[in-house]
């Protein structure tokens, strides 16, 4: 009975949100929130693959943000310099990003806590030297610009307007995937190792090898991220890809509720307009700032912030239902 | 004797300085329900750990239906048919009761990350027999008025009966139980070897570590037992408890 009332309000809710998500570019409407959108849409990508890896498979990434920046330097080198196709290139780029996960998957998943939390961090700050000292083909820290729009067939995503859709088409799609990779055979093994590994050996999950391929599924989604960015913005630099942005993933995915799919989209949507609002008035003391809500979130809403409004509306929403069942 | 379902030839397991194990040969029969016990410190649950391959034997070979395990990691020897319980239960605190039986089938079950992304036919097909089979085993052990609750919100003596139902869920032919009885009052042990006498009627060997001697004298048909890493003594129930060493290992000897 409970199962069915909250299934049909799911749905009415996921029906009303997707309209408004649809009319959100619209002049008439929230045009003017666009761009925002589209950054909010693409942050929201990569905040999924952590929440798959460190809500639900217990994981800790702080260098995220080298995924993110692999496969945004891919696409804009692959496309721009070698005129690649920005299509062909966006899927270069992300089985490159997907291998490189890979290989260095099975030597740091032998680390654990802290120590994987170090290990990423240092993975991080390796790359985004990279992405300035490769200046021949990156640019060095002044970037690049004339990236071409993507295209399909003769229409160009040439506007916000277009690319809105275009970035929310894969957000969507990411999210829709996430979710079903959650509520399976697999999902379930990605919960048991965060339950106990030991457990999850004992029932014949080979706890490496899922930790590897949620990491590298985890990558590939900051890489199609990376490549969306990069056609938006028609210009790469390394400065998106940095420590800060690693971090501010991780707030993303803490906001949206480490264990949430959906969430992810309300995390990065908080952080990503704290950020741009509120954020430069604290000039670099931000870092502090995000550091703060991060230990306050974890302390105070260890389930998140999302996960946790969810969880108050539904009590309210239950006790309404109950009152209105009383003589 | 037939072909014994486990076998060990001499399995030893040196942690630094110490000898946990120290060259170990056992036999266990099919189809029985064998207790291993010993006083603290006798090596069961390191034995335990060699059989299920947390970590690599020192010295010896185990043979598993013949088969030797040598370099068969851990996770493959569950889909071989070995299945284990752990002395601190180690439940998925993270999911429901259901769920955690479930987790069990996952040796049994090969949709991956494709099929399960892509919601394919063959993954919808699957998840159904897992539910059916997790029903099963969650009803074997009584728990399912507790499908849908979190599997820590369980008394300690549901929670040792649905770490059961999730290694059976693995459909193993052996059953390794690490203390089952200990924690439980004296209702909750008679459930227990009720449950452990239905496992073996299914057709699974049980091998159990555990200290409560009425619960071993009243459902072991072969009883083996270590002290400080060696066999001492084997039998039934019986002949084990009038055994010189094995009174001598509970009780001390006499200082001469």
């Amino acid at each position: 009975m409970l199962a069915r009332i909250k299934s049909k309000w799911t749905y009415l809710v996921s029906a009303a949100l997707l309209v408004f998500l649809i009319l959100i570019p619209f002049d008439w409407f929230l045009g003017h929130y666009t761009t925002l959108m589209i950054f909010i849409g693409i942050s929201t990508m990569v905040t999924v693959g952590l929440c798959l890896l460190m809500g639900y498979t217990g994981q800790v990434s702080l260098g995220q943000a080298a995924f993110y920046g692999i496969g945004a330097y891919f696409s804009a080198v692959l496309s721009k310099t070698y005129g690649v196709n920005p299509w062909l290139a966006m899927l270069i780029a992300a089985a490159a990003t997907g291998a490189f996960a890979y290989v260095i998957g099975y030597p740091i998943f032998r680390l654990r806590g802290n120590y994987l939390a170090m290990a990423t961090l240092g993975l991080g700050l390796i790359i985004w030297i990279l992405f300035r000292q490769l200046s021949q083909f990156t640019g060095g820290p002044d970037g690049m610009a004339g990236i071409p729009f993507l295209s399909v067939g003769g229409f160009v995503f040439d506007t916000s307007f277009k690319r809105y859709f275009l970035v929310w088409f894969f957000c969507l799609a990411i999210l829709f995937i996430s979710q079903n990779i959650v509520r399976s055979r697999t999902g379930r093994a990605l919960r048991a190792i965060h339950g106990s590994e030991a457990a999850a050996e004992s029932v014949g999950i080979d706890v490496t090898r899922f930790k590897v391929k949620i990491f590298v599924l985890s990558a590939v989604y900051a890489s199609l991220a990376g490549s969306l960015l990069v056609h938006h913005l028609r210009f790469v630099s390394p400065q998106p890809f940095d420590f800060l942005a690693s971090i501010k993933f991780v707030v993303m995915a803490v906001i949206g509720g480490l264990a949430s799919i959906w969430g992810a989209i309300f995390g990065a949507g908080a952080t990503r307009i704290l950020s741009d609002e509120l954020m430069f008035r604290f000039g670099e003391w931000d870092v502090v700032i995000y550091g703060l809500i991060l230990m306050l979130v974890m302390i105070f809403m260890p389930e998140g912030l999302f996960v946790r409004l969810r969880q108050l509306l539904e009590r309210w929403r239950l006790r309404h239902t109950w009152r209105e069942a009383e003589p | 004797m037939s072909q014994p379902i486990l076998e060990t030839k001499s399995v030893s397991k040196v942690f630094g300085g110490l000898v946990a194990v120290d060259k170990v040969d056992l036999k266990i029969e099919a189809g029985k329900i064998t207790a291993i016990i010993g006083p603290n410190g006798a090596g069961k649950t390191t034995l335990f750990n060699l059989i299920t391959g947390v970590y690599p034997a020192s010295d010896g070979e185990i043979f598993f239906q013949g088969k030797p395990l040598k370099n068969i990691p851990a996770h493959k020897r569950v889909a071989l048919g070995i299945a284990r319980t752990f002395q601190n239960v180690l439940l998925f605190g993270n999911m429901t009761v259901l769920e955690n039986i479930m987790t069990g089938q996952h040796p049994r079950s090969h949709y991956g990350f494709l099929g399960a992304a892509l919601r394919l036919p063959r993954a919808h097909r699957e998840e159904e027999t897992i539910y059916l089979n997790a029903m099963k085993y969650l009803n074997m052990v009584g728990l399912g008025a507790y499908a849908e609750q979190n599997a820590l919100s369980l008394p300690l003596g549901q929670q040792k009966l649905l770490a059961i139902a999730r290694a059976m869920a693995t459909e193993p032919q052996l059953l390794l139980l690490d203390e089952p009885g200990a924690g439980l009052n004296l209702l909750e042990k008679r459930e227990l070897s009720d449950l452990i006498h239905r496992i073996r009627e299914m057709g699974t060997t049980v091998v159990l570590v555990e200290h409560d001697m009425p619960l071993v004298m009243g459902i072991a048909e072969w009883v083996i037992v270590l002290d400080s890493g060696q066999k001492i003594a084997e039998g039934t129930a019986a002949q084990v408890q009038k055994d010189e060493r094995v009174i001598s290992a509970y009780l001390g000897e006499e200082v001469e």
